[in-house]
């Protein structure tokens, strides 16, 4: 009899690391779907270089680092494919993998790997492409065109021509607008997000707080003045959807504590609503969500649980 | 506090069996929290059943009584499952056995009296952490409310609840004594939704009026883990917080579990010492799982020798106690104690997978019922930081293993938080 002896507790659940990343991708295959109808082969070139390249850089890194392959914890195919959903269908491949690389050589390895690194590698990397090619990462393209038709973003024609009525909600809801490759389509991310928080695989708390914030700014500006475009414009516009299901909720960038997380999603919600009305830019979800990440560890230390009893 | 998998069948619809007269029994003088017992018996004396084999050593300690009518063999080293060795008294029992007679002047004894006989009886806490009743029915504050415990929140077992479903009435005898000495305003018996049938046998109990108890209702609990945590339950049931460090009676309230009332209604009633324990026996790698009334002492090598308990599958762990906080055994030269509700016997090793690293996703967090930090004080203890977890509130964690059983990248984190605690200063 070989008696196997170690610590409490003797029962585990059946949930590892692999298994959440694979749910958080399996939540993404509405907008990755909704994503090939409306941008048809340059959606799926620009996911399979995104995935393969961010895949192939951590086996080559953890390889260099001599550290256990990590392949099968799927967490560099979801950081892959999260960074394909939020660039410019337009994105030309050697950027798109430019920035697969800068996602896990900068963005997660040079931190420690998996769980040290400190901002969303996904969204520091579309950071870095940014200040590399800013007019490509601006560019967006009609959806169902295949000759890359530019038009300007739902977001952008707010800003910059005071146009709202040219992008119904309908279109925002079903994601018939330009807009990087996953964000688009708002029912999909809906229905990938809602996945998610039912199943408890992410915590409902920062999408929650977020979406609740941003519906009472954009609600406040909205009746102080109807160019500023309503809660519903702005909830379906943009990275909204994407950031607050899929961004603000990576376990490895935002607060651990409950408090915390309630912090952490009203924060990128006056963020991203300060940027869309007041900056130059027309879309604040990347910036806001990376400043919310380096507030972290912040965040983390001010809103310690009291222990029980006190 | 998290949901998980119950595992309590088929062990709850079967009946208890007796397993009363063994051939040998190992006794170890320390089955309680507080000093050791001290022997008051010689090698080669002959005892008769109930008779005093060790008395108290101190105020917090307990008596240990003879489970058998026998020979000492020996008074020496043994098999301990939590101290894994320890001094015990070796018994070579007889197969006689005694008869006891119901006590007939209850009515009449005083609580000091009545505190004298659970003394005289060896009774301890028998939900595990086995502190000495006569001490804990003497608190130096008001007690407003008595809670009975019944949750018994670990998977598998289901000796508390064979116990509720065959003796509600004599546990209820137990608790009638209890109220007696500690005059508590209320009595709250808390069971988890799970227990239907007992909740059943208890609400009828209650609204007759057949029990001669103060204002006494039953609390039905969600089923959750740890629910019969002593703390936890006491803010389950009254919403009443413990202090860190500071003891249930500081919110006024005293937690018994139902074994004990029912110890407490043997000694008083029946005058019959703390010898004897319901234990389950479960898991898959055993044919048939039961649960069996045994006398403290039995090993488990003696059940199965005696063809009581049979192997079905190789056991790739045996556990004493429940699998959340139950401690892992080399063989079965173990002796069950007072304190010891259940053994397993697993085929499958159910908890060893290789350590991932920590994706910081905060379900430990979440889960602790303590509101602790558990992945921040692992982290620490990793990199051998041990100052900084009293900041941590490392001596407040209960080793309930919530954040264990939750953790997707599989941390042992309740092994790190023991290694932390020897490397503390504050202790409690």
């Amino acid at each position: 009899m070989k008696l196997i002896i170690s610590n409490s507790p003797h029962l585990r659940s059946t949930i590892n690391t692999s298994w959440v990343m694979r749910q958080v991708i399996f939540a993404l295959l509405p907008a990755v779907i909704a994503s090939v109808i409306l941008f048809k082969y340059r959606a799926i070139f620009l996911i399979l270089n995104c995935v393969l390249t961010a895949v192939a850089t951590e086996s080559i890194i953890l390889r260099i680092r001599k550290r256990p392959s990590a392949i099968k914890d799927f967490s560099a195919a979801l950081t892959g494919l999260l960074l394909a959903l939020i660039l410019p269908p337009s994105t030309a491949w050697y950027a798109a993998s430019l920035g697969s690389i800068f996602a896990i050589l900068v963005g997660k390895q040079i931190f420690g790997g998996l769980g040290s690194n400190i901002f969303n590698p996904a969204l520091i990397a579309r950071a870095f492409l940014a200040a590399a090619y800013p007019k490509m990462l601006t560019t967006f393209i009609k959806p169902y065109s295949l000759d890359a038709v530019t038009a300007a973003t739902p977001l952008a024609l707010r800003k910059f021509s005071a146009h709202l009525s040219s992008s119904p909600t309908i279109d925002l809801f079903w994601g018939n607008t330009a807009g990087s490759l996953g964000e688009t389509s708002a029912i999909c991310l809906i229905v990938g997000g809602v996945y998610l928080l039912a199943r408890k695989i992410a915590d409902w708390r920062i999408p929650l707080s977020l979406l609740c914030a941003t519906l009472i700014i954009s609600s406040i500006f909205y009746f102080a003045n109807h160019s500023n475009g309503s809660f519903l414009f702005h909830l379906f516009s943009g990275g909204l959807l994407l950031g607050a299901f899929f961004m603000a909720t990576d376990p490895v960038t935002t607060p651990m504590t409950k408090k915390g997380r309630y912090v952490f999603g009203v924060g990128c919600a006056i963020l991203i609503m300060i940027t869309r009305y007041f900056s130059g830019l027309p879309e604040g979800v990347m910036y806001a969500i990376l400043f919310m990440n380096a507030a972290t560890p912040l965040i983390n230390r001010l809103t310690r649980p009291r222990r029980f009893g006190e | 506090m998290i949901k998980i998998e119950e595992h309590k069948q088929p062990q709850v619809g079967l009946a208890t069996e007796g397993f009363l007269n063994p051939k040998k029994l190992y006794l170890p003088l320390s089955q309680h929290t507080g000093r050791p017992s001290l022997p008051c018996v010689n090698i080669a004396d002959i005892v008769e059943e109930a008779d005093l084999l060790a008395k108290e050593d101190g105020f917090i300690s307990a008596r240990l009584h003879s489970p058998k009518r026998g020979k000492i063999l020996n008074i020496t080293e043994g098999c301990h499952p939590s101290l894994k060795r320890a001094k015990c008294i070796i018994l070579e029992c007889q197969a006689q056995e005694k008869e006891y007679s119901y006590r007939k002047n209850v009515e009449s004894l005083d609580k000091e009296e009545l505190r004298e006989i659970i003394k005289n009886s060896g009774i301890v806490g028998l939900g595990g952490a086995a502190f000495p009743t006569h001490v804990k029915l003497n608190p130096p504050k008001k007690i407003n409310t008595l809670i009975i415990n019944g949750c018994e929140c670990e998977p598998y077992l289901a000796c508390d609840y064979r116990l509720m479903i065959e003796n509600l009435r004599e546990i209820f005898k137990g608790i009638e004594i209890i109220c007696k000495i500690i005059e508590p305003d209320e009595v709250i018996f808390a069971l988890e939704d799970n227990k239907t049938e007992v909740v059943k046998k208890l609400n009828l109990l209650i609204s007759t009026k057949r029990v001669n108890l103060p204002k006494t209702k039953s609390a039905i609990l969600k089923t959750a883990y740890p629910q019969g945590a002593e703390k936890q339950l006491i803010y389950s049931v009254t919403r009443r917080k413990v202090p860190s460090g500071r003891l249930p009676f500081d919110v006024g309230c005293l937690v018994c579990n139902v074994a004990t009332a029912f110890a407490v209604y043997e000694a008083v009633y029946l005058n019959k010492p703390l010898i004897e324990r319901l234990v389950s026996f479960a898991g898959d790698a055993i044919a048939t799982p039961k649960n069996i009334r045994v006398k403290i002492g039995t090993t488990l090598k003696e059940l199965f020798d005696a063809g009581y308990l049979k192997f079905k599958h190789e056991p790739r762990k045996i556990i004493c106690g429940g699998p959340m906080m139950g401690v892992a055994l080399d063989g079965l030269d173990y002796p069950i104690l007072k304190g010891t509700g259940g053994f397993l016997f697993l085929s499958k090793n159910l908890d060893i997978a290789e350590e991932d690293p920590c994706i910081k996703c905060a379900r430990c967090v979440d889960s602790c019922p303590m509101n602790l930090l558990p992945l921040e004080l692992a982290r620490r203890i990793k990199k051998e930081e041990f100052a900084a977890l009293d900041d941590f509130s490392i001596a407040d964690c209960i080793e309930c293993g919530c954040c264990n059983y939750v953790c997707p990248a599989k941390i042992p984190l309740v092994h790190y938080i023991k290694v932390g605690k020897k490397y503390t200063s504050r202790k409690d």
